[in-house]
């Protein structure tokens, strides 16, 4: 029996001009995703991934259909609702780590929590915590200049999870990496979407990121041409 | 205006032209040969518009300050010419007796001296020669008692007059005996009209004239035949004077004004004449005047200029982190780094020749309003009235012009310089630069000797070509990085300082001294850091904290066994821009108990937390950025405070007006030749005064001299010297800055002066002062060996001929009357002492009073003036005199700060600059932020916040800097001038915080806005 979706999606589309062309870069998408999953998204350049996992997550809004997270309409919601709603119940990892390097480790996976309105020292205890727990706790004072790729995708995941979010959406999270490095980063998702039972939504390109992922949904031309569920005892470790 | 800080302004145009045209050649030369390079620099132009506009907006500032002083100084230069010309018309030289009469007249020559000088001129540069009488006197209109204390008569030879059409071009031959003509200005003062009579006293016995006509010819005063004037002062064949009018129109003329002096020589030896060039002697004082105004508004907008170099640097290190990413797209695909330094240098030069052009031409609308606001400020006395005649010369503006783009396209060269030198990879990838690597000075050594010795090589193997471009490129190329990085490191710095030290020790100026010593302090941590690895923040703050504690610090170097220094106006300057960059290095250095501080205080709120954490962890990680709008805001802030500080201090001290007037509320002259017989005996009689309401009357007497110190080398001078009375000496209040030992008290000077006839007391305008050269006026009559600030008074005499020089004086000066005195007169001696240097009985020519109740001192001037109204008498209240000059002080010293407030737009439009291109750089961190719970109002606040930080930073660093350096400053003044004390100028505080702020935050909203307008969706797509 298939639980009820933390995301639900219903004819969603997007269109945009691109010069005189008008682009259809979701092509009435229908796609429920359960709590806890870990659901990858792949398809070749320009197939809609990204779009969805912006549209998804309310960062940027369809022109039909609706988007449905954990029983609430985000595109019903005001922008400043909306936006509120991503700090208290989303977590964010992009493919260039996107750490604010103006702040140190700590202070970028805090930020959240403050956003939250939590008081500067709890968020500073939990994020240390988490920093810990994703194995950088020793770069906590350093800036994103001084850390490396891996490092800095590590904190950027960090500060993702901060929030003890329900969704985790991933844009090519190993996108910047090498393969062992990578490798590293895949294995610590699965480790925390395993121990935490947050939903993770993966857009990659990388064949070897889709096969950890236990449903991989394959996108061409703004619409889902393949969703395959596999048993987590069929991945690949 | 002739002159800028004594440079010719000729010259100085010629050489900014060639070095214009000569840039201009370089830099068109180099556009022709790189079309590709000019073509990117031309389509770089109109990519981001708005900040095309802030670009150019910083750029033209400099010129625009260069612009408005110069008009404002040309227009004031021919405010002043074109008054000259309108009172004395064709007149270009006055020739004289050379001796003066007890009152101060010239005395009367034979009419033979006439015909003499006019045969001495016959072949010179002359179109106009007459002999007139010209006298100053009371006169009062007999049908309506409107009196005029000080009426010019002018009687000339009607058969003369050809050549001085504009002056005296009124027919003579109308007139009969007894008759005049009188001007419409006094016409109007007296109430008077053709026909009716009017009452000349140049005796007691007045002289009736009857106004035959009224004339409008801009000069002031009656205009009669010389005959009749002859007759009425029974002088026949006699004059008192002689214009000449030289070739050429009114202005014109003054140029042969040293041939027509040269051509008299002889015959104002024999005779004993004396000529006055007026004339030429008008106009070089106008344009001295004009000269010395813009000198000062540019020595006072020298802060914001400096601020403006500040903005340049800036705005084209932040173009060049803009354009990064395409740089070192260009420099992959084989752009050399002088192709990088001539993309912006085109773009650079194109941006100067717009900005400056623009910059000259609001400089002139700029210039404009001071003038106006100068002209409302005079024309509300008498005394300084002048109308303004807006003048703006051709030269002034390729001045400003040049000048603006010289300094503006320098700066634009060596930004592009800079910011040419950029690592492909890291540019490309967009990667930060990493911290700086510690200078090998040995390693840059050896580079030098490499290149020696490949030089030598190549020449040795006759390969020239090669060796000269190693000899005259590569050998000095590492010479200067060689150089310019032993003087980051310090040693250059202490190199330097040193002997700068020792200089300034030996030619006793200050402001080398301190320069040498600053180069030392500054090089010694670097030193530090650069053997033993001391770190960036500590050398920096150790360097900036003691570069403030020396200048800030009003230091007793003579305590230290250094002599007693001597400085110009550039200490202005320099101390200013040195306390500056001190102030911002310990700053920046510690920006992070700065960002922690504000952080506890202000971001503990639960919304306000995260936006606090960006919008200052932002402006501390760009130091440089940071730095530089920090150095803006707080250079201007910081002068504007000084001034605000000097001028609270003086305001407080001279607006006491009983210390200035030394406690009398009156001050009233009379008439020479209608003395008034016994003052307080009239007084008492007349029904509209009370001699009750009368607290004390002081009668003073003068005499015109010759004057010189004894012991000096000085030669004898015309100078005037005033005689007291015992009524003045008892009563006034005047204080000494310096009083000889022998006397206790202030009181006991005055009383000595009056009992000893061998004494004197001098102003302390003919004593220097401890200001430096430029900031004082010199008399040209100054004691030696004596300054204001001495500790105590050393022995000076004075020698003093009476007019006919057979009597004479050596007086001993035992005070130096205190400054607020400024209605003291320069020389003062007893009346008894005065009169045994006068053939001829003196009269009183000032009363001096004080009343019992100081508020009806206006009405009493009304009625002595009434009362004594054939005697001349001329009253005026001493409160409304002192407020009267207060206020034109006050408004020029506003008008400085308003000028000088120009460069807060410097800072204002940094924030401006950088809110701007921070947009557009964090367009993706801001697409990140809005992705993880920031909402539009949070980014917007975010930008709001960053810029309040520097703006507030600036502010604060600028207030404290003022309010410490005026401390000493003011200090010292006081110590000079009693009553000059500390006082916070709050509506300056207040209104430039405000002012600097408020602009601050409206500069910043707009790109605030911009940012919080960023979709997330579109910003994150750059990450793909």
């Amino acid at each position: 029996m298939m639980n009820s979706p933390i995301i639900a999606a219903h004819s969603v589309t997007k269109t945009y001009q691109a010069g005189e062309i008008e682009v259809h870069a979701l092509n009435g998408v229908d796609l429920a995703i359960e709590k806890g999953q870990m659901v990858a998204v792949m398809g070749p350049s320009g197939s809609g991934k990204t779009t969805l996992l912006n549209i998804f997550s309310g960062i940027d809004d369809a022109t039909s259909g609706q988007v449905i997270i954990d029983g609430v309409s985000i595109h019903g919601m005001s922008d400043g609702d909306r936006t509120t709603y991503r700090a208290l119940n989303m977590g964010f990892v992009f493919q260039s780590y996107n750490l604010l390097p103006v702040l140190t480790g700590a202070e970028n996976v805090e930020l959240p929590l403050l956003l939250a309105g939590k008081s500067a020292s709890s968020s500073r205890k939990k994020a240390l915590e988490v920093l810990d727990m994703v194995e950088v706790g020793d770069q906590a004072n350093k800036r994103p200049s001084e850390m490396s790729g891996g490092q800095q995708q590590r904190i950027t995941i960090a500060r993702a999870l901060v929030n003890d979010p329900a969704i985790v959406w991933a844009d090519e999270p190993t996108g910047a990496l090498d393969s062992e490095t990578g490798g590293l980063i895949m294995d610590l998702l699965c480790k925390l979407n395993e121990e935490r039972e947050q939903t993770f939504v993966l857009v990659t390109h990388d064949q070897t990121v889709g096969s950890r992922a236990e449903r991989l949904i394959f996108m061409r031309d703004g619409k889902i041409e393949s969703d395959e569920v596999r048993s987590k005892a069929s991945l690949i470790n | 205006m002739e002159t800028l800080f004594g440079i010719p302004i000729g010259s100085l145009t010629t050489v900014l032209t060639i070095i214009f045209v000569l840039s201009a050649l370089v830099t068109s030369i180099m556009a022709i040969r790189n079309p590709i390079v000019l073509k990117m620099a031309l389509r770089n132009i109109p990519r981001r518009r708005a900040q095309t506009v802030l670009i150019v907006l910083g750029l033209m500032l400099a010129t625009l300050l260069f612009s408005a002083s110069f008009a404002t100084g040309d227009t004031l230069s021919n405010s002043i010419r074109v008054q000259a010309v309108s009172a004395i018309g064709e007149i270009d030289e006055i020739v004289k007796s050379e001796d003066r009469e007890p009152s101060g007249r010239p005395k009367f020559l034979d009419v033979k001296a006439f015909v003499e000088v006019e045969n001495a001129l016959r072949n010179s540069q002359v179109d106009g020669i007459v002999p007139i009488i010209e006298l100053e006197t009371t006169a009062i209109s007999v049908a309506t008692r409107r009196s005029e204390p000080r009426l010019s008569v002018l009687g000339v030879d009607p058969e003369k007059v050809a050549g001085f059409d504009r002056i005296l071009g009124v027919n003579f031959d109308l007139l009969s005996p007894g008759q005049i003509f009188l001007s419409v200005e006094e016409a109007n003062e007296l109430d008077i009209v053709k026909g009716q009579k009017l009452a000349l006293y140049f005796s007691p016995e007045p002289s009736i004239v009857e106004v035959f006509d009224i004339y409008d010819n801009g000069a002031s005063g009656a205009l009669l035949r010389l005959e009749d004037f002859q007759e009425i002062l029974s002088k026949p064949e006699m004059i008192n004077g002689i214009y000449i009018s030289n070739t050429g129109n009114a202005v014109g003329g003054a140029k042969f004004s040293d041939e027509v002096e040269t051509d008299l020589k002889q015959i104002t030896e024999d005779i004993g004449l004396s000529v006055d060039t007026i004339k030429k002697d008008t106009l070089e004082i106008a344009d001295q005047v004009g000269g010395s105004l813009a000198s000062i508004f540019l020595l006072f907008g020298s802060f914001s200029i400096i601020a403006g170099i500040l903005l340049i640097s800036l705005i084209f290190v932040m173009l060049a982190a803009e354009r990064k990413r395409e740089l070192g797209i260009a420099r992959a695909v084989g752009a050399q780094r002088n192709h990088i330094v001539r993309l912006f240098t085109f773009e650079g030069a194109i941006y100067s020749l717009v900005a400056a052009a623009i910059g000259c031409l609001l400089g002139v609308l700029v210039g404009l309003v001071m003038v106006q606001v100068i002209g409302v400020a005079l024309g509300s006395t008498e005394e300084f009235k002048l109308e303004i005649a807006f003048s703006f010369r051709w030269q002034s503006m390729v001045l400003a012009y040049t000048l603006g783009m010289v300094v503006t396209f320098g700066v634009v060269v060596i930004s592009a310089i800079k910011v040419s030198s950029l690592n492909i990879v890291r540019a490309v990838r967009d990667i930060p630069e990493p911290p700086s690597e510690v200078v090998r000075l040995n390693l840059l050594i050896k580079q030098i000797a490499v290149v020696i010795a490949q030089t030598i090589r190549s020449f040795a193997s006759l390969k020239i070509k090669r060796a000269i471009k190693l000899l005259f490129l590569s050998i000095p190329r590492s010479l200067i990085k060689f150089l310019w990085a032993a003087f980051l490191t310090g040693y250059l710095m202490i190199l330097l300082g040193i002997p700068q030290v020792f200089s300034g020790i030996s030619s006793e100026q200050l402001t080398l001294f301190l320069l040498g010593l600053s180069l030392t302090i500054i090089g010694i941590p670097l030193v530090i850091r650069h053997l033993f690895g001391l770190s960036e923040r500590l050398a920096y703050s150790i360097a900036g904290a003691l570069l403030v504690i020396l200048w800030i610090v009003p230091w007793d170097w003579e305590s230290f066994g250094l002599p007693n220094f001597d400085a110009g106006v550039e200490i202005f300057v320099t101390s200013g821009v040195t306390i500056v960059v001190g102030a911002v290095w310990v700053v920046i250095y510690n920006s992070d108990y700065i960002v922690n501080l504000i952080s506890r205080a202000i971001g503990q709120g639960r919304t306000l937390a995260p936006i606090v954490r960006t919008a200052t962890a932002y402006p501390m990680s760009s130091r440089l950025r940071t730095g530089m709008t920090l150095a803006m805001f707080s250079l201007v802030i910081f002068t504007l405070m000084v001034v605000g500080f000097i001028n609270a201090a003086f305001a407080g001290a001279f607006n006491d007006t009983k210390r200035i007037s030394g406690g009398f509320d009156i001050t009233s002259s009379v008439n020479f030749s209608n003395p008034i017989d016994d003052f307080p005996d009239e007084i008492d009689q007349a029904d509209s005064l009370n001699l009750d309401e009368f607290l004390a009357i002081g009668k003073l007497s003068g005499l015109p001299v010759k004057i010189r110190q004894s012991q000096t080398e000085q030669d004898f001078q015309d100078w005037f010297v005033t005689g007291i009375d015992a009524g003045y000496a008892e009563y006034v209040t005047y204080g000494f800055t310096l009083r000889d030992a022998q006397y206790k008290t202030d009181r006991d000077v005055w009383n000595a002066l009056i009992e000893d006839e061998s004494l004197a007391v001098v102003s302390s305008r003919i004593v220097a002062s401890g200001a430096p050269e430029g900031f004082r006026e010199v008399s040209d009559f100054e004691l030696e060996n004596i300054q204001r600030t001495d500790s105590e008074m050393p022995e000076v005499f004075i020698e003093i001929e009476g007019p006919t020089g057979a009597q004479s004086k050596k007086l001993k000066v035992i005070g130096v009357v205190e400054e607020q005195a400024v209605f003291a007169r320069s020389v003062i001696i007893s009346q008894t002492s005065l009169q045994k240097l006068s053939p001829v009985p003196l009269p009183v020519l000032w009363y001096e009073i004080a009343l019992k109740d100081p508020l009806i001192a206006i009405q009493t001037a009304t009625a002595l003036e009434e009362v004594f109204v054939e005697n001349g008498l001329q009253a005026e209240s001493l409160e409304k005199l002192v407020k009267e000059q207060n206020a034109i002080s006050l408004t020029f010293n506003k008008l400085i700060q308003g000028f000088m407030g120009l460069g807060l737009v410097v800072g204002i439009a940094a924030l401006g600059v950088i809110a701007a291109r921070s947009v557009v750089e964090r367009r993706l961190q801001i697409g990140v932020l809005r992705a993880i719970g920031f909402r539009k109002e949070m980014v917007q606040l975010s930008f709001l916040i960053e810029s309040s930080f520097i703006a507030l930073l600036g502010i604060v660093v600028g207030l404290s800097l003022g309010f410490g350096l005026s401390y000493g400053i003011v200090s010292n003044i006081g110590e000079e001038i009693p009553g000059v004390s500390y006082r916070i100028p709050w509506s300056t505080v207040i209104g430039v915080t405000v002012v600097a702020y408020g602009a601050s935050l409206l500069m910043t909203f707009i790109p605030a806005r911009q940012a919080s307008k960023i979709y997330p969706a579109e910003a994150l797509r750059f990450d793909e």
